[in-house]
């Protein structure tokens, strides 16, 4: 039993079983289909996604034009479904083009990672000995560092701006992707089929592709989901803390520092960025779930 | 508990005793524990007679107690001038007109006959030091060895640091008989007076009690200030109590202890002084200011001269070279509206001193919105909406004194961009922001920034003007940070050097702040109210046109 | 089994002297002068250069890093730049604020964990285990920072019951365990033990039922045993790995308070880290960042250790 990170879930088991005919993700999709709280969520994500890809289709106004007279007005004030800001932007807007940077920055970081560090965990997995020894050390000595202290420690070093804050996020989440799909491969390769295999003499590049990866790429990725929501707390607590986003751009973490003492006047409008980030980090969290125990052969 | 004690308050485990007694305290105000906060949560505290005031400052950390405090400003006003006095220093007593220096320690001070480049002082006698000890020439020697004498057994790195700037032309010191002290400067310099209100006077014996040793000091400070320190955690308060010895009787603190807790964070602030847990904060944000007022706490404000800018590079490519680019953006700028975004809670920028201020002067540009003539003036300097000025400039996330960066800056950068100007910002935190500042222009740090919005208080003709704008003070020497080189400007400079004359050195000023308005060398936009919010028992308080403040007449009612 | 022991308290010296290493280099590859934390803006340049000198900042990186690491083994972490007192002063205080903090949110966290989680596991499926699963869900995606504040604006503001900030009437030098001075953890303690409470009832729940599923329950129930019976056993195999669990967690609370702190001005750690990334005070960071993955890195052994000693069926190789 390990657990691999700090906010999230702990990682996805390794399949106890190959999962790799296709009847498993049949399988899979009927128990999807049932899991009314996955598919919920999964909507919730959907229709979001949707909106603030199309921010700059169905967002009612400008999202840097500011006005002195219209700041910090109520939910539902004049053509304002959300209400104002600080400097008079209007919230819906803002919120829909804040959603734009923060679901970046929870998904990049999570997306890069994955390509990294699945590619190291497989690699470390199936090539064991030295390779997976000098991989694996490496990895150690990252996962001393609780994540979020070594977000803020990176950032705090680099300074703050979109790019240092994926940078950080990524460098957290590669070695915990690296273990799950280490251990995962690992497993795998152990697998009487496979070892048969690799006893046929067939290819490495071979093996990987057609037993490794459909069996380790499941679990790897429903880890990585998992990681999504994690990113996107921590993201939007380094720009809390300065160290993230930098203004006039708009993101939920940065909303809700620039909002705190607007708590006092307007507190809804305050705590709607906060409010955001919370839906859509349990959405993730709980698709992740859904997806997990889809997944899990033995239910 | 007093600073002379044999044993020292020890950081880590500190007073124990008061802690068990508080406890104590506690223990039998436990049927309170769920009322309001400001009665149940410090019973040990409210019992003390005379009260405590508890402030809430803007620093991170408690500033340095030893006499030349860090924190810029703020550390001066609450370490400085409560445990130290200068040989000259500030009157706060009024609120209704411009703080103006008065003798501290030196009862008066001139320049020798002949030689304007050496003064003499004569020093105030019967001063007690918080150990009792009854200061001298010697000590004030001494204090001037610490922080200027670098060979000197008791020179303080940390307070040189902090101290030398203010000091440009000090070469030497000395006493010639008992009550008397003087300096000499390099070029006659009728700005000592202002510097040596930064110079906290401090005893050998002192130092030699703290092991001779400036970072022991730091627990065990001991001044001739209104109040004497009792305890110092550098991360999470200092206490200070009544010095009952004070020399100057009327202002011996009417409250017993005053308690100064760095609270950087202004939502943190506000609910320590709403939740009772502190009853003086600095800098309340404007938005929480209506609920502050609602719920019966007195919010205070006054001119002082803190200037809220960006300066403007005059480096070879900058915009700003264009003096109709600098006028523009001026003009682009609707001040009243920034004013709306801070609850009315700034001055309109009236240049680098604010409206009433001796040295406004008259200038004829005037620092209003016209956003007509300042596209007439783009226009004339072939500009236009498709194709704007297009420049970056320096800001910072937060930072004392730089009231609120972030939507301000945003505001600034929506208004200029009406006016064919279009920034970009570059944003530093407040630390790496002072080094851009020291860098200049041309520094690597800058980035190809062309202004940087730093702001500064303007306590003398020093640091309001001179140090902006003199050709030579250009980085690593100075913060001209613009490189800004006007041989008429340098010539000005000289003459208010050489001036002594407080009338006639105010008239010279308004001149050089007439001709910096005209010329529009920064783009002025707000002066900072200092505003402040008081619980509803403190009593007194007199808001001086200071970036200092006199919290010795406060009373906890 | 002392072989292995000994193998694994021999493997955390590399990682030690690796996280040495890289606490060093993270503060080094930042921009920005740390110079500037000690002398006031407009410092002449000599002054600069002589503060530089004597802090050592003139000289090369690897001579930086011998000497610091020289001086680390022997206990020094070096002098803050911003203050002049040794670093492990400062760090002693912080890090026992925080441990009070984390220890206190720990045991809120972990109570209500494990009751959520054991309820859960036991009763799958049912509206009980719903109820769990949707606050441990809350609990690991709540902006914890986001909670504080809304907690304080309610039970600091505008209900005036509990401290808004601090760590104690009189700081946090005299504490003492009475109720003036934990009235000032109530609510940092909550805020920070949510993450904990959903990540110990979710893995609880996982643990539980899976032990319910498992042959040996069902032939224990054949066997008649009765419901606590049953439970004793249960709570017996769920023991390691939700111990490791709660063990990792509390590495994560300590290093991972920093926003929780910095809303509360509780004066640990997270505290301490947050001004000296914004003092730019290279000693302070750098102390702060290896004391707490030194501490993260024990806290990782004495849980392997432990959960090998409580679960005998895991062999190690």
């Amino acid at each position: 039993m390990s657990t691999t990170t700090s906010l999230g879930a702990s990682p996805a088991a390794a399949p106890r079983r190959p999962a790799a005919s296709p009847g498993y993700w049949q399988g899979v999709w009927r128990r999807l289909r049932h899991d009314r709280v996955t598919l919920a969520c999964a909507a919730v994500l959907l229709l979001m996604l949707f909106a603030i890809l199309a921010a700059p289709l169905i967002a009612p106004a400008d999202p840097y034009q500011t006005s002195m007279i219209r700041r910090l007005k109520p939910v539902g004030f004049g053509n304002h479904l959300l209400g104002t800001d600080e400097l008079g932007r209007d919230m819906l807007t803002r919120l829909l083009y804040g959603g734009r940077l923060s679901w970046f920055l929870g998904i990049t970081p999570v997306v890069i990672a994955f390509g990294i560090g699945g590619t190291l965990g497989i690699i470390a997995g199936f090539a064991g000995g030295w390779v997976n020894m000098l991989i694996m050390r490496v990895t150690d000595v990252f996962y001393a560092f609780p994540s979020v202290l070594l977000a803020v420690a990176i950032s705090g070093a680099l300074g703050a701006g979109v790019f240092n804050a994926i940078l950080s996020l990524t460098l957290v989440f590669i070695p915990q992707i690296i273990r799950v799909a280490e251990s995962t491969t690992t497993s795998v390769r152990a697998l009487d089929y496979v070892e048969a295999a690799r006893g046929s003499g067939a290819g490495a590049l071979t093996i990987v592709r057609v037993h490794v990866l459909p069996n380790v790429l499941g679990p790897i990725f429903v880890y990585a989901t998992s990681l999504i929501s994690v990113s996107m707390i921590i993201a939007s607590g380094l720009s809390f803390l300065g160290l993230g986003t930098k203004p006039p751009e708009a993101e939920w973490g940065l909303m809700l520092n620039t909002l705190r003492s607007a708590i006092y006047s307007q507190p809804v409008i305050a705590m709607l960025p906060g409010l955001c980030i919370f839906v859509t980090s349990m959405a993730f969290n709980l698709v992740s779930d859904g997806l997990r125990a889809a997944m899990d052969v033995r239910n | 508990m007093t600073a002379s004690d044999d044993t020292p308050p020890r950081l880590s485990r500190r007073g124990l005793l008061r802690g068990a007694s508080a406890s104590a305290a506690a223990t039998l105000a436990l049927p309170a524990w769920m009322g309001p906060a400001a009665l149940g949560w410090d019973p040990a505290f409210a019992q003390v007679a005379g009260g405590v005031l508890r402030v809430g400052m803007t620093a991170s950390a408690v500033p340095l107690s030893n006499g030349c405090p860090d924190q810029g400003g703020e550390g001066q006003r609450f370490m400085g001038i409560t445990l130290y006095d200068q040989l000259v220093m500030w009157d706060l007593s009024r609120s209704d007109a411009p703080a103006v220096l008065k003798p501290g320690l030196a009862t008066a001070w001139k320049t020798e006959e002949g030689n304007p480049k050496r003064w003499s002082f004569t020093l105030r006698p019967g001063v007690k030091f918080h150990d009792g000890h009854v200061l001298t020439a010697e000590d004030v020697i001494f204090s001037f060895d610490r922080g200027f004498k670098r060979d000197a057994a008791w020179f303080d790195p940390r307070a040189g640091a902090q101290i030398a700037p203010r000091f440009p032309t000090l070469v030497a010191w000395g006493s010639e008989g008992p009550g008397q002290f003087w300096l000499e400067t390099s070029i006659p310099d009728s700005t000592i007076p202002y510097a040596l209100t930064w110079l906290g006077i401090v005893h050998k014996g002192a130092w030699e009690a703290a092991g001779s040793n400036w970072d022991n000091y730091l627990l065990k400070a001991v001044g001739t200030g209104p109040w004497k320190l009792t305890s110092f955690s550098l991360r999470e308060r200092a206490e200070l109590a009544r010095f009952d010895e004070y020399w100057d009787a009327p202002r011996v603190p009417k409250c017993a202890r005053l308690t100064l807790l760095p609270l950087p964070e202004a939502n943190t602030r506000v609910a320590a002084l709403r939740s009772g847990q502190v009853d003086f904060i600095e800098a309340p944000p404007p938005d929480a200011i209506d609920s502050l007022k609602a719920a019966k706490f007195t919010i205070v404000t006054n001119a002082y001269p803190h200037n809220w800018t960006w300066h403007l590079s005059m480096v070879e490519g900058s915009p700003w070279r264009d003096v109709r680019v600098r006028k523009a953006a001026n003009l682009a700028l609707n001040r009243a509206e920034l004013k709306e975004l801070l609850g009315g809670l700034m001055l309109e920028g009236n240049g680098l001193v604010p409206p009433g201020n001796p040295w406004a002067g008259k200038p004829s540009f005037r620092l209003s919105y016209d956003l007509a003539a300042a596209r007439k003036l783009m226009t004339e300097a072939g500009f236009s909406a498709a194709n704007p000025v297009r420049t970056k400039i320096a800001i910072s996330s937060s930072g004392s004194g730089q009231m609120q960066p972030l939507p301000m800056n945003e505001y600034i950068q929506q208004a200029l961009k009406e006016a064919y100007i279009e920034i970009s910002f570059e944003v530093f935190d407040w630390n790496t922001l002072i080094t851009v500042w020291q860098g200049g222009a041309k520094g690597p740090n800058a980035r190809g920034c062309t202004g940087i919005n730093f702001s500064y208080a303007a306590f003398d003709p020093y640091s309001a003007f001179i140090r902006l704008l003199k050709s030579d003070l250009h980085a690593p020497k100075g913060v001209n940070w613009g490189w800004f080189s006007d041989p008429a400007f340098d010539a000005l400079f000289a003459e208010v050097y050489a001036t002594f004359d407080p009338a006639q050195q105010n008239a010279l000023l308004a001149r050089v702040h007439e001709r910096i308005v005209d010329e529009a060398l920064f783009l002025f936009a707000a002066h900072d109210m200092n505003p402040r919010a008081l619980s509803p028992k403190v009593q007194g308080f007199v808001q001086a046109q200071s970036w200092f403040q006199d919290l010795t007449p406060v009373r906890m009612g | 089994m002392l072989l292995y022991i000994l193998r694994r308290v021999l493997y955390a010296v590399p990682i030690a002297l690796a996280v040495s290493l890289l606490c060093f280099l993270l503060v080094h590859i930042a921009p920005g002068d740390p110079v500037n934390a000690i002398v006031p803006a407009d410092a002449p340049q000599a002054v600069v250069e002589q503060i530089r000198a004597e802090y050592g900042l003139d000289k090369p990186l690897p001579v930086q890093f011998g000497l610091w690491l020289l001086k680390v083994v022997q206990g020094d972490l070096g002098r803050s730049l911003a203050t002049g007192r040794a670093v492990t002063e400062d760090l002693a205080i912080a890090v026992r604020n925080t441990l009070r903090l984390s220890l206190v949110a720990a045991l809120i966290g972990f109570t209500f964990g494990t009751l959520l989680g054991a309820v859960a596991g036991l009763f799958r499926g049912t509206w009980v285990d719903r109820l769990a699963v949707g606050l441990a869900a809350a609990g690991v995606s709540v902006p914890h920072y986001w909670l504080g504040m809304v907690l304080v604006i309610l039970f600091s503001v505008l209900i005036p019951a509990l401290p808004a900030m601090g760590a104690g009437p009189g700081g946090s030098g005299d504490w003492v365990w009475d109720i003036a001075h934990m009235r000032h953890l109530v609510l940092p303690a909550i805020t920070l033990s949510v993450i904990p409470m959903g990540i110990v009832t979710r893995t609880l729940r996982g643990i539980v039922a899976e032990i319910m599923n498992q042959d040996f329950v069902n032939t224990l129930r054949g066997k008649g045993l009765r419901r606590g019976g049953i439970l004793l056993h249960v709570a017996k195999n769920a023991a390691p790995g939700t111990l490791a669990v709660m063990g990792l967690q509390l590495g994560y609370l300590m290093g991972g308070s920093i926003l929780v702190e910095t809303v509360f001005s509780w004066p640990g750690t997270g505290f301490l880290l947050n001004s000296a990334i914004f003092q730019r005070d290279i000693p302070v960071l750098q102390g702060t960042i290896l004391v707490l993955a030194l501490f993260f890195v024990t806290l990782n052994l004495l849980v392997d250790l432990l959960q090998t000693a409580l679960d005998p069926r895991i062999k190690r190789a």
